[in-house]
């Protein structure tokens, strides 16, 4: 796919501010105190609308995200990031959002580039943009084992899902309804459900999804979410998967009305 | 006294205890009435087994096994067929919690927001 038809520059991006009313910005945040007061600043001097979904966070995250200026959802107990985004996606529908944005707590996402996936997902009339760290210039400082897993994962959703996808596992999202109330219904809470088997289905559903290359910093604070460990349990899922089919319902995307 | 009669007694000893322990667990209501039955049910079945040795022995003899193989895997059938089951609830119950957790958070912010209204 090509992304030449992207506005890059701030200039092209300023008349896109009104359809930032319709664009939700959902975080989903688990014990992330030392980083969730930077992000909802950048995110609210982005122009955006912002969400915490506080995942039973124990360290006082709800708090200090809520002085921060953002709404916040506080989950009684830590469902993972898949319970997360659905309540966060539940949210976004009932309060008349059209579009959610998907940026991590832990301040890897730089909010800047949340307005290039908005334009992405407009100018190309897609149902999910997916922010990459590879797509551009596959300079991402990454271990061996993570990047060649990211590869099979990747490879998996090109030959099952028919779509090139470089970076299945990113958590920076554009999602936009059809399919954002698709999500809101029934979405996956087991690991990697919410990244790689979301994007998987979605494809195979007849979703139409593209990637925008995005920069991305090194974590600001807190712990990796994905040790070794939770790579191997991706590559196991990415396995069951292909073996016996997808662990929601998504509806196919109604296709006679796909194009405006 | 033979083998097999001894193996019955162990048997049935083994079915009052387990049926004993379960009454117990259910009059301290750390078990549900559901799994209670269904546990002394099991406990049933096995002292029926103990006196149905000499009927097991004779099912051996056909398969080629003595009657304790015979029992030890028909036991152990039984018990992966529980734990599948017990799986299978959990697995529907933590997608229970799930929504009764997402549902709750949304409430509570729904409420949090009418009271701010409320309060100007």
């Amino acid at each position: 796919m090509s992304w030449s038809n992207v506005p890059t520059t701030d200039a092209a991006l300023e008349g896109d501010a009104i359809r930032h009313t319709g664009v939700l910005v959902v975080i989903p945040a688990y014990d992330e105190r030392e980083c969730i007061a930077d992000v909802v600043g950048e995110v609210g001097s982005a122009g955006f609308h912002c969400l915490v979904v506080d995942d039973g966070s124990r360290d006082g995250t709800a708090d200090i995200a809520a002085a921060c200026g953002a709404a916040v959802v506080r989950l009684p107990i830590n469902l993972g990031v898949g319970g997360a985004l659905r309540t966060g996606f539940r949210y976004a529908v009932d309060h008349g959002y059209t579009t959610v944005v998907q940026v991590d707590a832990d301040g890897q996402h730089v909010a800047e580039h949340i307005r290039h996936l908005v334009a992405a997902l407009d100018d190309q009339s897609l149902d999910m943009v997916v922010g990459s760290r590879f797509a551009d210039d596959g300079t991402y400082p990454m271990t061996y084992v993570r990047r060649l897993c990211v590869r099979v994962l990747s490879f998996v959703i090109r030959r099952s899902g028919k779509v090139g996808i470089t970076d299945p596992t990113s958590g920076f999202r554009a999602i936009r309804s059809p399919l954002l109330g698709a999500f809101a219904a029934d979405f996956p809470a087991h690991y990697l459900g919410d990244t790689f088997e979301a994007v998987l289905v979605a494809a195979r559903r007849g979703y139409r999804l593209g990637e925008v290359p995005v920069e991305m910093r090194e974590r600001q604070g807190g712990r990796p979410s994905a040790d070794l460990y939770a790579l191997v349990q991706a590559m196991l899922r990415a396995c069951t998967v292909l073996l016996t089919g997808t662990t929601f319902d998504l509806p196919a995307r109604d296709n006679d009305r796909s194009r405006p | 006294m033979s083998t097999t009669a001894k193996q019955a007694l162990v048997l049935l000893l083994g079915g009052i205890v387990i049926g004993g322990f379960i009454l117990r667990l259910a009059r301290k209501r750390l078990l549900s009435t559901r799994y209670a039955i269904g546990w002394l049910v099991i406990g049933g079945l096995v002292a029926i087994a103990a006196i149905l040795m000499p009927f097991v022995g004779r099912l051996g003899r056909l398969a080629n096994m003595t009657p304790t193989a015979v029992l030890l895997t028909m036991s152990s059938v039984l018990l992966l067929a529980i734990s599948v089951q017990l799986s299978i609830s959990v697995s529907l119950l933590q997608e229970r919690l799930r929504t009764t957790a997402e549902a709750h958070a949304l409430l509570a912010r729904r409420l949090d927001e009418l009271e701010q209204r409320a309060d100007h």
